[in-house]
Order: structure tokens, then sequence, then C-alpha cells
């Protein structure tokens, strides 16, 4: 019981690590700088 | 396929006021345009296969003006260049975008210049960033194809504080970022524990979950929250004690106490210390992303003069760099060049355009002995100007280094939460410790009691309330007034907005429409309207004058369109000539002009005010009609006075013009008092001593000159057509002619701090109660934490009432 717990834990904690570091590197890549244009562009053709 | 209608220009769809140009399109449809500016736009898009532009139909392009040769210099531009490994990038402003179009367009434009590799433009600030092999094109020849669609590039240097401002948005992003990963982690095994506290749970489980909660927390409470602890320190050591220290105070006592607790077995709280921090950093960023620009107004006043000046040496111009023109120099200013330096024509004649420099949108005429101000644009014919000042001590240069020591003083202004937690924080942090030492010396009870009664204190005291009462209301005001097309700088022009006692408008542009529009026409015995309107327009239409362009437009009104006209010449400062299509000779001037002309019987009578402008008309020699011009006072302008007068706010009219006109435009909107014959230096002088006077001054103004006044006033307000340097200045800015809307600003401003006051109130009373509870040791953290939840959503669901204000209701 206590040993799933542990491994549970475990395992979500990757997983959101997972997503934490995308996050990171979003930030980075400056990603968040405009959040404006992107909803005007999906409606571009090309 | 087609265009909006057979009325509209294909291009920019401004309605037409003259007989369009005809162009046949490749696939046999006939396109209207209103210029040759727009026409060659049109071809380019097509030459470069875009046409699918002219089927969005949320497009609204500027008008491209035909100017005699736009012309960049590529020695000015290279310095702007960054070196990126092979390639360059530039960094470009672009004024003139107002849609998602303008993007789509300018960016697959630029990006078919030869040598460009790629070309990115940020929405928010109009930036393009362009990267481009420089062997194989020149910076200008970017320019050039972005000037072609009749925008406005100029180079763009990143800001110092622009880069610092970033980076801190960034920093706060990530630390955000981490803090929600992490608390939602947390929440998962808080849950379960507080399962546990109510329904038993076995000791293994309970400690594994209190070492996992343990371990996500850590960085919450350190990394995420060291802002607020560096922050509580510096208030620690600046003895003045602000939220930053509640916050850390609360989250910290309750990481150590939990830390305690986890290896001796009580309730851990690392939730509410990871929700404190993680809410708190959510304020934050909302009020760090309210309304932000890039442009700086001060480069933009140095980047209108231009950098290179034409010196005459004898019958011969030589290009020289404008550092170098020493006072005396002979220059020579072509048509649809920039006055470089402060000058004093020599020989011929010209009109002006000084609307970056005084705002006055009218052109004036200049003849030799009339001085011109850098940053004026010859509009009519070359003349010699005679250089008056070096480039540095310039009219221009000198209101730049009026406005940067005006914005060096204004104080910056305290947040108003620190202002509340400057007495809360110590008397809160006060009671804890009395209540632990009392727990723990009067009435005998152990460490972990009393920590958990201190504990209590301080989480209920601990200010997500508060902490969201502020930034709450502030975003939801800025998003209200965003929508009724009010921008507001920053969240803190609120409160400054909500305590303005006394407001000063410059008159030409903001009062007024700075453009002429036609009052009336009387017409001369013997003729039709009709007849008198055709001839008009058709001398008129080729004309670039404010009045001519008002003539045109009033025939227009009236169902009249120009025919065509010949020989075509305009006396600068005086009128236009022309013959129509019958050969008959109009002439169309002031009453000057007339008289040259030899036109007798002039009828000037009945002007009964000064800031009218009449033209008369002749045709073949025989006078006409006169029209009457009026600068007509702004839409709106009336409602804004009697609004403002009705909250009691004292209201002067400031003007550049004479006394008797700022009196007269004064009255007709119901304002008393009238400053006239104002420099930007008096005004400035004029904000200062009202400020002196402990009074909050609210100015609004357009132009360069009232630049200096809008950085050093309370509150400065700017509508969008203004200059840059004076909505780089603005506080407020309204979009639209509306000028009204100022008055709804006002409104929103005091509606969001009176329910600031309540949000303040609700998270007070919420503490007068509480405190007393968790000292008596009745409120255990788990029940601080609910309240806290509660409260928090409390005072967010009050601000959105903001959302419900109407304009002018």
């Amino acid at each position: 019981m206590d040993e799933s717990l542990i491994l549970l834990i475990i395992l979500s904690l990757s997983l959101g690590a997972g997503c934490w570091l995308i996050f990171i590197w979003a930030v980075k890549k400056r990603q968040f700088d405009d959040t404006e244009k992107p909803k005007h562009r999906m409606l571009d053709d090309d | 396929m087609t265009s909006l209608s057979c009325n509209s220009c294909h291009h920019c769809g401004i309605v037409f006021r003259w007989e369009p140009l005809r162009h046949v399109s490749a696939d046999g449809t006939l396109k209207l345009f209103c210029c040759r500016g727009c026409q060659s736009a049109y071809q380019l898009i097509c030459s470069a296969g875009l046409e699918d532009f002219y089927l969005r139909d949320d497009r609204s392009v500027p008008t491209v003006k035909e100017t005699a040769a736009i012309h960049f210099n590529d020695d000015d531009l290279i310095r702007h260049l960054v070196p990126e490994g092979e390639l360059c990038r530039l960094d470009i402003l672009i004024g003139g975008i107002t849609c998602p179009s303008c993007i789509w367009l300018l960016e697959r434009m630029i990006s078919r210049v030869d040598g460009v590799s790629d070309v990115s433009i940020s929405y928010a600030g109009g930036i393009a960033s362009i990267r481009f092999d420089p062997v194989l094109c020149r910076p200008s020849e970017i320019f050039l194809s972005i000037a072609g669609l009749g925008f406005a590039p100029r180079p763009y240097s990143p800001a110092l504080s622009d880069q610092v401002a970033r980076r801190e948005r960034d920093d706060l992003l990530l630390r955000l970022g981490t803090a929600v990963f992490f608390t939602m982690q947390l929440m998962a095994y808080s849950y379960s524990l507080y399962a546990g506290y109510f329904q038993g749970m076995g000791g293994g489980i309970r400690n594994i979950l209190q070492y996992a909660s343990l371990f996500v927390a850590t960085p919450v409470v350190f990394y995420c929250g060291w802002p607020f602890i560096s922050g509580a320190w510096q208030s620690l050591r600046s003895r003045s004690p602000g939220m930053d220290l509640l916050i850390a105070v609360g989250a910290l006592s309750a990481w150590f106490y939990s830390t305690w607790a986890v290896f001796s077995g009580h309730e851990t709280y690392f939730d509410s210390a990871a929700m404190i921090i993680t809410f708190v950093l959510l304020g934050r960023l909302l009020e760090l992303s309210v309304g932000r620009t890039a442009m700086s107004g001060i480069e933009a006043l140095y980047a209108a003069v231009p950098q290179r000046a034409n010196l005459l040496n004898g019958t011969t111009s030589n290009e020289i760099p404008v550092d170098d023109v020493r006072p005396g120099d002979m220059l020579l200013v072509r048509q649809g060049e920039c006055f470089p330096v402060d000058c004093i024509i020599v020989e011929g004649e010209t009109e002006v355009d000084q609307a970056l420099v005084t705002g006055e949108s009218i052109p004036v005429f200049v003849a030799p002995g009339r001085d011109v101000r850098a940053g004026s644009v010859n509009i009519a014919s070359p003349v010699t100007a005679q250089a008056l000042r070096p480039a540095g001590q310039s009219y221009l240069m000198r209101v730049a280094a009026l406005v940067q020591m005006a914005q060096a003083a204004k104080p910056s202004l305290q947040r108003l939460a620190d202002r509340v937690a400057g007495w809360f924080v110590p008397a809160v942090i006060l009671l804890s410790v009395l209540v632990c030492a009392w727990r723990l010396g009067v009435t005998g009870e152990g460490i972990g009691p009393a920590m958990m009664v201190a504990l209590s204190v301080v989480l209920i005291a601990c200010p997500c309330a508060m902490g969201l009462a502020v930034p709450a209301a502030v975003l939801a005001a800025c998003s209200r007034s965003a929508t009724l097309g009010i921008i507001l700088r920053s969240g803190d022009v609120i409160e400054r907005l909500a305590g303005i006692d006394c407001a000063f408008f410059d008159k030409t542009g903001t009062i007024t429409m700075g453009r002429p529009q036609v009052l009336e026409l009387t017409i001369s015995q013997g003729f039709s309207e009709k007849f008198i309107l055709t001839l008009a327009a058709s001398v008129e239409h080729s004309a670039s004058h404010p009045l001519a362009r008002a003539i045109v437009e009033f025939s227009a009104r009236s169902g009249v369109l120009p025919a065509e006209c010949r020989d075509f010449t305009v006396f600068p400062g005086r009128g236009v000539s022309g013959i129509v299509a019958d050969g008959q000779r109009v002439v169309c001037g002031s009453a000057v002009f007339m008289a040259e002309q030899g036109v007798a019987d002039a009828d000037s009578g009945g002007m009964t005010d000064l800031s009218d402008t009449a033209v008369f008309i002749a045709i073949s020699g025989k006078y006409g009609g006169r029209f009457l011009l009026r600068d007509q006072v702004r839409h709106g302008a009336g409602t804004l006075i009697s609004l403002l007068s009705a909250r009691d706010i004292d209201l002067r009219l400031l003007s550049g013009d004479t006394q008797q006109v700022a009196e007269k435009v004064a009255h007709q909107i119901g304002m008393n008092i009238a400053h006239g014959g104002m420099t930007p230096d008096q005004k400035l002088q004029l904000v200062r001593e009202t400020q002196l006077s402990g009074r909050k001054v609210l100015m609004v103004g357009d132009g360069v000159n009232d630049a200096p006044a809008l950085a050093s006033a309370n509150v400065s307000c700017s509508l969008t057509g203004s200059s840059d340097i004076a909505l780089e200045n603005a506080d407020v800015i309204i979009t639209g002619d509306d000028l009204a809307r100022l008055g709804t600003a006002h409104r929103i401003a005091r509606k969001t701090m009176v329910v600031i006051r309540q949000n303040l109130a609700w998270a007070f009373v919420y503490n007068i109660i509480g405190i007393p509870l968790a000292m008596c040791g009745m409120l255990t953290p788990i029940y601080a934490a609910v309240a806290m939840t509660v409260s928090s959503l409390l005072v967010s669901l009050n601000s959105l009432r903001l959302m419900r204000i109407k304009h002018n209701g």
C-alpha cells in the first residue's frame, strides 16, 4: 500500500514535471511575448 | 472579388470626394481608386500575388499619400542593424497598423523583398523584426516596400527600459507557472490529508503525504515566493512595512510551522503558504499585463528631424550630416522635405506643415524673413533658408528636453495596497506574537498549540483577498475601459484620475477637430449653387491644403463631384487657380488674393468670428461666392465639459492662439476660464503652479507643444491621432473622435475606487471577525484556509461589477 502510494506520487510528479519543463522551454523561446497575433493568424488561409 | 462599393476606393475604402481613378485589373473588372498612391499599392499587391487581401472583410489600410519621393538613406539605417551570424536583424516600428490584415499584408510584402529570410510583426507594438542578408538587399529597400503600402516605417532600437520590463515579466511568468504546477500537485496531497483529518488515516500514509507536501511546497515558498521575501527584507530595512512583508510572514510562518509539524506529527498547512504566493503572483502578473506600448515618443521626436541637410555652396549643394550644420549656414529645403534645424527663410515663398511641431494642421505661408522650426515640412516649393541654431538646440529638441525633465520629476506612486498594509502588517504580526506569548506564558500551553493559534491569526489576516482587492478591480476597470475605447496606461492611473480636481484642455486638435469645415456658402447673384460648387471642387481637388479639402468634401456632401481642370496653379498662402472644361478661368482664395487677381466686390461682410476663415471664388474675373470655414468643436466636448463641471472640477482652456479666440471657443463649450497665447513652457509652468497649490491636474492635449505639460500633470490624456510624443506621455488614450469618453473614463475611475474600497473594507471586516476568533483558538488553520478562499472569491465577484458600466449612462 505504502509502496504503491510512493510510486503513484513519483509518477504524477514526473508527469507534471514534464509539462513544467515544456512551459519553461516555451517562456525561454518567447512564446508568450505576443499573445494577440496567433488568434488572428489561425484565420489566415496559408 | 468586386470592390466594396462603386463609390469607395478599392484599396483604402474611403468614400470618393472627387472623380476616382479607373483601373482595369487583369481579370477584366474595373477597379476605382482615390489616388495614384492607392492604385500603385493595389498594383504592388497584385503583382505579388496577394489579391486575396481584398477578400478580407476586416481590412482597413491607410490611404497612401502621394509624396514626392519617399527617401531613405542607407547610411542612417545601417546604424540600426544588429548582426546575427551571416544575416542582419533590423527592427522597424511601423506606424498605421490598425488591424490583423495590415500585419498579414505587411509580413507577406516584406518577405517578398529579395534577401529577406524572415519577418515577424508584433500585434501589440507594431514592431517588425526582420532578418535579411545584407549582401542581397539594402535596408532602404525594405523601408520602401513598407512605405509603398502607405505605412510609416521608422527604425527602432528597443530602449533599455523595455528590455528590463520584458525580463521582469518573463521572470514573473516563470515563477507563476512554477507555482501553479507545484501548488496543483500539493493540492492533491492536501485534500487527501484533509480527508484523513476528518475520517482518520494511517500514520504511515499520512507521513508519506506530508513529506511529499514538504517536497513540492518548498520551491513554491522559496523560489516563487522569492520576490516577496526579498521585498519583505527590503521593507524591514527601510522600516516601511508593506504588502510583501505580510505575504512573506504569512507564507514563511506557515512553511516553518508545517515543516516542524511534519517531524513532530502535527497537522501541516503547506497548501496555505503555496496558495497565498500563487494568488498574489497572479495578481501581480495581471497588473503588469495592463496596457503596454513599446513606443518611445522621445525617440520618435528625434526621428522626425532629418539626419541630413543640403548645404548650399554658391550654386551647388551637397548633403552633410545635420549635426555639422552651423548657425549662419545656407540650406536648401526642397518640396516634401523636412526643415532640419530652426531656420529663417532667405529666398522663396512656400507653405509649411507644422503639424508635428505645433499641432496646428493648417499649413502656414512663409516668405523671406519668417522663421521656421525644425521638423516642419515644406509642402509647396523649394526655399533657401539660413540656419539659426545648431541641430541640438532647435525648438523640437528643447521640447524633448523639457519632457524628459518633467518625466524624471514625476514622483512614483506607492501602491494603494501597500499604504493600507503599512499599519496593518505590524499590527497583525504584533498580535500573533502576543497571542503566542500569552498562550505560552499565562495559559501555560505547549509550544505546538500556541504556535498553531499564532499561525491561524497570521493566516486569517493574510492577504489573499487584500492582494486581489486592488488588481482584480483594476483589471476589470481596464478591460471595461478598453471595450469602451479608453486605454488606461497603467493601474495606478485609475486612482489618480479619480482624484483630479482641475482639468486643462488644449484647444486646437483637442477641443476642436484641428481641421476646418465649411460652415456656410453665400452665392453672389446670377450663379446657381451647383455651378459654384462644381467649379470650386474642380479647382480645389488638386490642392492638398486642408481648406481646399474641406471645400471638396462639402461639395461631395451636396452631391457634386469635381470636373476636369487644366493649368492648375497654387499661389502659396493665397489661393489656387485653374481653367475648367468650358475654358473659364476660376480663382479661389483669400480676400487679398481676390484683390491681386483684380476681382471686385469680394464680400467680406458678416464675418463675426475671428477664428473663421473665408475662401472666395471668382469665375472669369467675376465674384461668384464665399465659403465660410471654421475649425469645428469636437463631438462630445460640450458633454464632457458639463459632465466634469457637474463633478466640481475646475476647467480651463489653454491655447497657443490669441486670447480672444481661446475665450470664444471656451464660451462655446461652456468653460469659464481660457488662457490664450500659451507656449509649451507656459503650459508646463501653469500645471506646476496649480500642483504647488495642492491640486491634482488632468491635462488633455494632442501636440508636441502640450507634451511637457502632459508629462508633468497628475493625469494626462490624449486622443488617437495625436503626435507620438503626446501619446507617449498620455496616461489615458481616447480612441476615436468622441471626447465624452473621457467623462466615462473619469466615472469608471471613481467607481473603481469605490469597488476597491469595498474590497478592502470587506477584507478588513473579515479580519475584525476572524482575528479574535483565531486568537481564542476557535478557528483552526484549516477553517482559516477555507475562509481565505471564500473571501477571495467574493472580492473577485465584487470587482466584476465594474464590467457593467456603460458609456454616457
